[in-house]
């Protein structure tokens, strides 16, 4: 045959293979894995533009340059000669006065087009409108400036030499954050202004920013250009610090969508394998009489591989069109904070990925088997010549792995993908020796009862090797529909938790040792409970094993900025709540010697070990002793959390003041304020927007993940019904037998009935253990949450696994009550 | 290479044996069975139940390799041609009709009759096939699947399968052990008809005596070898 020819024929074949239905399981698998990896790689890539934006929305630009002494004009040019849009902003604490009162304020003079990017609202007039500068001679005020000035729209404050006008109330600032003390109370001048304040003088805490925006590779070029020529004192801004919370939150996502698709995949592979299996066992006689009719082993090669070929690329396709139509859908399930609909369109990477991996997929898992099946002879046609059972493992698996490697890149999880890896291989031999060793136990088991039973359970043990393929396939089918519904609900229930609906949205600083007790009393008589006062010390990390800190010797720029500022410090005598040890011990209970606690990011960031030694100066005396643990902290519970921690009675005499936080209702303002009037110098900060941002966030994620679960959940189903169908191949002749030999339907009935219960009951109980271990692993490792594990996982995988395996057996019966058995057993 | 004794012959065997190892014994199915056939010409092999005769099929028709002994078929000495080089002599030449049908469960009636059309790069195979189904009287059953057919429809469809390519030699293994007598003899007269019709030479394997006396030559296998000859 010619090329050509061959090729033509293969698709004719591959379209009445189709239509006849034999290729469907296989077909379905194929498309649900290459949506699942693709949806996963569009939402991924757009997902990562979309930080980017919601990031430069944080800096109010694309980028920001940032310095203690005003900008020379080499820097501006630079930016408008590249085409870039240029804003520029000043801020500096200061006292704002308006008749008698006085308080401290953070000031911001801002520039004609200032934001860049994001949107600065205001309230003026009664309306909330988006607002850039205020008008020369106005200002822009935030609440809590304008309560504690007392002071309205249209009223005058004085800054420096200058009086402005209240234009209107700050709603939300987009780029607060990057103060330090952006919980100081804030007021908008325009640039315009700043000189004429007078507060513009040598020595003045003024941080001048330069902010830029456009073309991405414009700003790329900028950035680079600028930051080799930073002069002393700048930076360029980085907003990853800004808001761990919400970074928290969205890496947790990615990794549920990274263990979704990769489960997805991990389960479309086996339902694959599986559906390759069946179809060339079907086909056995079918290439028996190909070959008697004259085909050569190489056209009958040639042959499945353009079908397999012609199927993958179909399938591959289909899904990736899929794979984009239900990215799109995730994307609008979290839409409303990513802003989803202005993202650019994906690249071009995943377009090309659907088919491929769909041929990779395809061809690892068939190839080996199509080996033997080039080589059946054409005498098959005339005597049943058993199949060759040694088909190659090494390459299956090697397609796989990369596969799921692919898979894990595209979400930028490879350690995920290993900890995947390592737990389906680890479930799979498991339940493999179990299910070999249930099934020659039962070979061994005096067998009594009744025919139905008797028959039933020989029949699963009279080929342990089939019994144990059909256990395994079945299990990690149940498996993966236990741990997509019952443990996904916890997992999400626990993500949702960590950021708890009664998470402490204020945060009181500045407390003096001697006001603590007035502190304790005000919440006793409010009649609420007085939080936990954490101290706190300014100390400066001078020395680490000896070796002075210089923070120019980082190479990495957060490193650097960490080295440079001051530390909180605290100490207590015992682990706070919530907090992880990740390595070392956390000291216990009063008296314990000097000794430091680190938080893991921290430690790894400066490049701290268990065992170092650090040296901090807190108010000119220099601490020094070991770090004996490492902590994991988790910083989206909003509680009062600190990098580094000490046992008391060590520095406590420093100078020191304390923290808290604690939850107050929207409608309970009233008790901060009275706090404040009774202890001026407290500041009471309120995190409620942010909080409320990150739970947003979180919801919406996880919407948008429940959403990809039901890829997975579809390939769950599958691998079930691949095992299925391979099954009832191997029953139908058995019953055929029984039934050719005088078994009525009823007995029938009971065989099949007893076998399939056995097998399914089995595979439950089995897949039940493995899910609930799965999802330990998946809480512990993947998640950083707290372990949980569900008890009724292996009570209902037994009880699911005995329903399903019995129903999908039911149309086989009726099957079965309804052919002649001598057609079944003739075909054999 | 003819064979050297029988210029005419289209297939011819000579001192075939064929040994199988079963559980490390040697078991003689065949000792020396030789025939001749010659073009359009019909014979049948009969013998007992188990006495090989199925074997012997499956090396005259190049299926299997023989422990001793030679096959010429169409010319070729099937002992120098691999199997692929045997699979590529039968194609579009020879035909075969089964006891258990062989049909392609996932192919239509249809579909299954193009097959051999399809290998032998015929240019319009479903023309042709649909004829070749319609003189076997399944002109209405083109696009059912065997599974929807009675047993004596999948033989039709069998033999126009077998037919469809004007085969020169035709091999039919017990065609109607697995049918009722009343169909089966009507498979039988359309096997002849066709055969007559198409000058095609049939290698018949049948218990059936009856069955094997409307062939041309009538061999007997026993004890491994063949006996009998033309009549």
């Amino acid at each position: 045959m010619s090329a050509w020819h061959r090729l033509m024929w293969s698709l004719r074949m591959a379209r009445r293979e189709l239509v006849a239905g034999e290729l469907t399981v296989l077909a379905l698998a194929l498309f649900v894995a290459v949506t699942a990896m693709t949806s996963v790689a569009f939402f991924s890539d757009r997902i990562e533009r979309a930080l980017t934006r919601q990031a430069t929305q944080l800096l109010a630009a694309d980028l920001v340059l940032n310095a203690d002494a005003p900008w020379p004009e080499a820097f501006r040019a630079g930016a408008v000669a590249r085409g870039l849009e240029l804003a520029e902003s000043a801020s500096f604490p200061s006292m704002v006065m308006a008749g008698d009162a006085a308080t401290l304020a953070t000031l911001k003079a801002v520039s004609e087009r200032y934001p860049l990017r994001g949107a600065l609202t205001v309230q003026a007039g009664g309306a909330e409108k988006s607002a850039g500068a205020p008008a020369p001679g106005t200002a822009w005020l935030d609440a809590r400036l304008m309560a504690k000035l007392g002071v309205k729209q249209g009223d005058a404050v004085e800054v420096g030499q200058r009086r402005l006008t209240v234009a209107g109330q700050i709603v939300r600032e987009p780029d607060a954050t990057l103060d330090l003390y952006s919980f100081v109370p804030r007021l908008l001048l325009n640039h315009a202004d700043l000189a004429s304040t007078g507060l513009v003088q040598e020595g003045s805490r003024i941080r001048w920013r330069l902010m830029v925006a456009g073309e991405a590779a414009a700003v790329a070029d900028y950035r680079r250009e600028a930051s080799a020529r930073l002069p002393r004192g700048a930076r360029v801004e980085n907003v990853e610090e800004a808001r761990p919370e919400v970074r928290t939150a969205l890496e947790r996502a990615r990794r549920f969508l990274g263990l979704t698709a990769m489960l997805t995949v991990a389960l479309s592979a086996a339902a694959v394998a599986l559906a390759v299996r069946r179809y060339l066992a079907r086909h056995w006689q079918s290439v028996a009489v190909l070959r008697c009719l004259g085909l050569t082993s190489r056209e009958v090669g040639a042959l499945f591989t353009g079908l397999f070929a012609l199927l993958a690329l179909a399938a591959g396709a289909l899904g990736t069109v899929a794979g984009f139509g239900a990215q799109a859908l995730l994307l609008t399930l979290a839409a409303g904070w990513l802003g989803a609909d202005a993202l650019p369109a994906p690249g071009p990477l995943p377009w090309a990925m659907g088919p491929l991996s769909a041929l990779l997929l395809l061809g690892g898992l068939a190839l080996p088997p199509l080996s033997t099946v080039r080589r059946i002879p054409a005498v098959a046609v005339l005597r049943v010549e058993l199949p060759a059972r040694r088909v190659g493992w090494l390459t299956p698996l090697a397609a796989v792995f990369v596969l799921l490697t692919l898979t894990a890149y595209l979400v930028g999880e490879t350690v995920a993908a290993l900890w995947i890896l390592a737990a389906l291989a680890g479930f799979l031999a498991a339940v493999g020796l179990v299910a070999l060793a249930a099934v020659l136990l039962l070979r061994r088991l005096p067998l009594a009862g009744r025919v139905g039973w008797r028959y039933g359970v020989a029949n699963l043990a009279r080929r342990p090797a089939l019994a144990m393929i059909q256990v395994v396939a079945l299990s990690v089918g149940l498996m993966a529909l236990l741990t997509l519904t019952v443990v996904r609900a916890d997992l999400i229930g626990a993500w949702r938790a960590s950021v708890p609906a009664d998470a402490p949205n204020k945060f009181v600083i500045n407390i003096q040792p001697e006001q603590r007790d007035t502190v304790a009393d005000l919440f006793a008589l409010d009649g609420r409970r007085a939080p936990e006062l954490a101290p706190m010390v300014r100390a400066r990390l001078v020395a680490i094993n000896g070796r002075p800190v210089r923070p120019a010797a980082y190479r990495d720029e957060r490193a650097r900025r960490l080295a440079e500022r001051e530390f909180n410090l605290s100490w207590r005598d015992s682990l706070p709540e919530g907090n992880r040890v990740t390595a070392g011990r956390f000291w216990a209970g009063q008296g314990a010697k000097p000794q430091f606690s680190v938080e893991e990011g921290l430690a790894g960031t400066l490049g701290i070990r268990m065992g170092d030694t650090l040296s901090f100066d807190i108010a000119g005396s220099v601490y020094k002793a070991r770090v004996t643990s490492l902590r994991e902290v988790p910083w989206d519970s909003f509680r009062v959390n600190f990098f580094v921690l000490a046992p008391p009675d060590w520095f406590s005499r420093q100078p020191a003041s304390y923290i808290t936080s604690f939850r107050l209702p929207a409608d309970e303002e009233a008790f901060a304020s009275r706090m404040v009037e009774r202890l001026p110098n407290l500041t009471v900060i309120d995190v409620g927007v942010i909080l409320d941002e990150v739970r947003g966030v979180v919801e919406r994620l996880a919407q948008a993940v429940e959403a990809m679960f039901v890829l997975a959940l579809a390939a769950g189903v599958l691998v079930l019904w691949a095992a299925l169908t391979a099954t009832r191949d191997e029953r139908l002749f058995d019953v055929a037998l029984l039934r050719a030999l005088g078994a009525s339907r009823r007995q029938l009935k009971s065989v099949l009935l007893a076998e399939l219960a056995c097998l399914g009951g089995l595979a439950g109980l089995l897949a039940g253990l493995g899910a609930m271990a799965l999802g330990s692993v998946a809480a512990l490792q993947l998640f950083k949450l707290p372990f949980f594990a569900n008890p009724w996982l292996p009570l209902l995988g037994l009880a699911l696994g005995t329903v399903v395996v019995a129903l999908a057996g039911w149309p086989l019966l009726r099957k079965v009550a309804r052919t002649a058995p001598m057609t079944v057993l003739r075909r054999e | 290479m003819l064979h050297p004794l029988e210029e005419t012959s289209i297939l011819s065997a000579c001192e075939l044996a064929k040994q199988v190892h079963l559980n490390g014994e040697a078991l003689t199915i065949l000792k020396s069975a030789s025939l001749t056939l010659t073009d359009g010409e019909s014979v049948a092999i009969v013998g007992a139940s188990g006495s090989g005769k199925s074997t012997l099929l499956s090396l005259l028709a190049g299926l299997d390799r023989p422990s001793g002994g030679e096959v010429w078929l169409l010319g070729e000495p099937l002992s120098t041609l691999s199997e692929d080089a045997r699979a590529r002599l039968r194609r579009d030449r020879v035909g075969f009709v089964f006891q258990n049908f062989q049909l392609m469960p996932q192919l239509t009636a249809l579909e299954n009759v193009m097959l051999p059309l399809e290998l032998s790069g015929h240019p319009k195979p479903e023309a042709a096939a649909r004829a070749m189904l319609e003189r076997v009287g399944l002109g209405q059953r083109l696009r059912h699947y065997p599974k929807h057919l009675s047993g004596g429809e999948q033989q039709r469809v069998a033999l126009a399968r077998a037919f469809v390519i004007r085969p020169r030699l035709l091999f039919a293994d017990e065609p109607t052990g697995n049918l009722d007598a009343a169909t089966g003899r009507q498979i039988i007269d359309l096997l002849f008809q066709l055969n007559a019709e198409e000058g095609t030479a049939l290698v018949l394997v049948t218990h059936d005596t009856e069955l094997a006396g409307r062939c041309d030559a009538i061999y007997r296998l026993v004890d491994g070898r063949l006996v009998g000859a033309r009549p």
